[in-house]
């Protein structure tokens, strides 16, 4: 099923997705999203405030994203500054926080997928592997 | 000999551990690599992409780094291996 965009008419949060959220995540109002164009979604997203994100900044979000999941950032402290390093190489060289132990195809797509945290706990690496880990080692299976 | 591409990356945590690797086995055996970094050299990039065929379905179905390709077979191994490991699939290439 294609994604498309969904607004919010109360509180202007916008969705990508299959099917809009029931409830708005920011101002919980139940079924509250209109779709809107490509276009729309983009202007509404563009006129927002301008925000940036420090490599601590993203670590701090990755240890959030963690808590309550299987899976920890990797303590080995080495590795961690290593791939911050390169991700936020990535981003300033090519747009996105790509992974820097894989390599973009140019697939749209395809590249998505690496953007970093990507769906690691279906890959071969993580996936009923008792120590897994991301392909970067990035997160690992908690202990 | 065959040509031996080693496609890798500058922040990649398994590419800086198998780089000293490769210093070893290309001073213990006549084996020699062509080391190619890709995240910051598009011209590399490309020339890894041109070989996507064959790594892909060895990788996880994606270009990983490290990868290590022979050019003339496109045989090809991905990842961080034992030093053992990585010395018989390059003796194994001729």
């Amino acid at each position: 099923m294609k994604k498309r965009y969904w607004r919010c008419f109360v509180c202007n949060d916008v969705h990508y997705g299959i099917a809009p959220p029931e409830l708005c995540p920011t101002c919980k109002v139940l079924h509250a999203y209109v779709e809107i164009t490509a276009e729309e979604a983009r202007k509404i997203l563009g006129g927002g405030p301008e925000t940036t994100m420090a490599t601590e900044d993203f670590r701090a979000s990755i240890e959030r994203f963690t808590v309550g999941n299987e899976f920890q950032v990797n303590p080995a402290a080495d590795k961690v500054s290593l791939l911050l390093t390169g991700i936020f190489e990535n981003e300033k060289n090519h747009g996105f926080k790509f992974c820097p132990c894989r390599l973009r195809t140019k697939d749209w797509e395809e590249d998505l997928k690496l953007i970093c945290p990507c769906n690691f706990p279906i890959h071969e690496t993580y996936k009923g592997v008792k120590d897994g880990e991301c392909w970067c080692g990035l997160f690992v299976r908690r202990k | 000999m065959a040509h031996l591409v080693m496609f890798y990356g500058r922040e990649c945590p398994h590419c800086k551990k198998m780089l000293p690797l490769i210093d070893t086995l290309e001073k213990e055996t006549p084996v020699r690599f062509e080391r190619l970094e890709v995240w910051h050299d598009e011209k590399n990039a490309d020339l890894m992409r041109s070989y996507r065929e064959a790594i892909a379905p060895k990788c996880g179905h994606q270009l990983r780094v490290p990868t290590f390709l022979n050019a003339d077979t496109r045989d090809a191994m991905c990842g961080e291996v034992e030093f053992d490991k990585l010395k018989d699939w390059a003796l194994q290439q001729g």
